[in-house]
């Protein structure tokens, strides 16, 4: 097979322009979907940790059934089914006039798929900390709140900053699937230059070198958070 | 149900003139099928330093974290201070706020620096200003030795300083009672008499106390009773000298011998 390679492709209009756009879809996709993974995970982490036993029980069904479907059958289920299920008036909505459909539903599958993951890792940087830390608190008559505002929470944060650097590395790479219900992101813009000038070595090149740039950025970002967050007198990490 | 195995040898000793500040009743708790605790019941007075000696596993940690909610028990009364302490509708946070407690493993706070980890009840908790509870932290870390640790983190801490700042924190919130969960056990033997002196000077000065230790040279200076306790039951409940010149059951005059011997 004769393959003609082009990387001038990459940079030239409108493919250049292309990238770009892919790159700030994932960007929006990845970013508004951690923002969502974030307020459910955390939420969610602390109820599975709470003494009602209720809120364990609704934090550990939501866990199971979101962490236990694929997200891409997850996406599939959010864009293509649950228009169906919705109230008429506003399963209309959602299928007429919602501007870019596509989108949300990949942001909320992917934050609430990525949730269900936190959510573990709050669960579990919770009980690190320790029991005693949470009779200590009690035992000096802070409230379970206050317990949580001001000890098990500033502790637990330290201890979930590793496994969430890895977390968002995945929220940017999960991004890609969201191509499968129509997002151009990065992977998207990539195939369609692909599609439409058979470079397509060249630019799944281009895309994996910007993922890979991305991911650097947000790794540098969270060791400069980890450092900061280092208790004196502890063992440095990272 | 007074257990057999439970002496209780009249005191000689005038009656205490002292008001009661605890008093347990009967309490009873199962862990499932395991009793942890049988029926105990123990008074203390006001200013009375009470040490709780026995085996592992015989309920001393158990007992203590009763007085203050931190273990719910099935049966019984507990009254700290004419609060009393019910199965589920007692006001917690009223009943330990007054009552400190130490612990084994110190449980500082280790994101907060020393003077932090003393100011946070007081401040949360009592609503007290800051710079009324910094002023207070400032002369309880005086009084325990540590007047130039405030800005430390407990990392930076030997075990002995962090007990200390641990007792510390427990007197920030004027406690009426200090319970002390084996203070001691978790440092090394150069560190001991440093919280060990602390504790003593706090007896002195009047603070109602109950330790669970094995520091049988610190419970015959400074305890008033010892309480032995085997399977979850008190065994002996007496006059401190009394417990070591002759101790009332052949459980305790075994743990004594195993204990005193080294």
């Amino acid at each position: 097979m004769q393959y003609r390679w082009n990387w001038n492709i990459l940079f030239v209009e409108p493919y250049f322009g292309w990238l770009l756009a892919g790159v700030k879809w994932t960007l929006l996709v990845a970013g508004a979907a951690w923002i969502i993974a974030l307020a459910i995970g955390c939420t969610i982490g602390v109820m599975r940790t709470l003494p009602s036993r209720m809120a364990r029980a609704i934090g550990t069904a939501y866990v199971d059934l979101f962490r236990n479907v694929p997200l891409l059958l997850q996406l599939f289920l959010w864009y293509f089914v649950l228009p169906e299920l919705l109230p008429a008036s506003l399963g209309h909505w959602v299928k007429r006039d919602l501007a870019m459909p596509e989108y949300w539903f990949s942001v909320v599958g992917l934050g609430c798929f990525t949730a269900a993951r936190i959510a573990e890792q709050v669960r579990a940087g919770i009980e690190s900390v320790g029991h005693g830390q949470r009779m200590t608190a009690a035992a000096s008559g802070l409230t379970t709140a206050q317990a949580y505002r001001y000890i098990l929470l500033p502790l637990a944060a330290r201890n979930v900053l590793p496994p969430f650097t890895s977390e968002a590395l995945n929220i940017i790479k999960n991004s890609s699937l969201a191509l499968t219900i129509g997002v151009l992101e990065l992977t998207g813009q990539s195939r369609q230059i692909e599609a439409n000038t058979f470079q397509g070595i060249e630019a799944l090149t281009a895309a994996t070198v910007l993922y890979a740039m991305l991911t650097l950025c947000v790794i540098t970002g969270m060791r400069v958070v980890e450092r900061q967050a280092t208790i004196p007198g502890t063992l440095a990490r990272g | 149900m007074i257990s057999a195995l439970t002496v209780r040898i009249p005191t000689a000793v005038a009656p205490r003139v002292q008001p009661t500040m605890i008093s347990m009743n009967g309490v009873s708790k199962r862990f499932g099928s395991f009793e942890v605790l049988k029926n105990c019941s123990v008074d203390v007075g006001k200013g009375e330093v009470v040490v709780v000696c026995g085996p592992s596993g015989s309920g001393k940690s158990t007992l203590i974290r009763c007085v203050n909610g931190l273990e719910a028990f099935q049966a019984g009364s507990i009254t700290v201070d004419g609060i009393k302490l019910g199965h589920s509708t007692t006001d917690l946070t009223r009943l330990r706020r007054r009552i400190g407690m130490v612990f084994q493993h110190f449980e500082l706070y280790p994101h907060l620096k020393v003077v932090d980890n003393i100011t946070l009840a007081p401040i949360k908790v009592l609503g007290r200003a800051r710079a009324e509870a910094e002023a207070k932290a400032m002369a309880l870390l005086k009084r325990v030795g540590l007047a130039g640790k405030a800005d430390a983190y407990p990392a930076q801490l030997s075990g002995g300083q962090q007990q200390r700042v641990a007792i510390a924190r427990g007197l920030a919130m004027d406690p009426l009672v200090m319970l002390f969960d084996e203070p001691t056990s978790a440092l090394d033997p150069e560190m001991i008499n440093e919280v060990l002196d602390v504790m003593t000077e706090l007896a002195r000065d009047g603070m109602t106390m109950i330790v669970v230790t094995h520091e049988m040279g610190f419970a015959r200076r400074v305890a008033n009773r010892i309480i032995f306790m085997d399977q979850g039951q008190i065994v002996e409940d007496v006059e401190t000298q009394r417990f070591f010149a002759n101790p009332g059951s052949e459980r305790a005059k075994q743990f004594l011998s195993k204990i005193l011997n080294h």
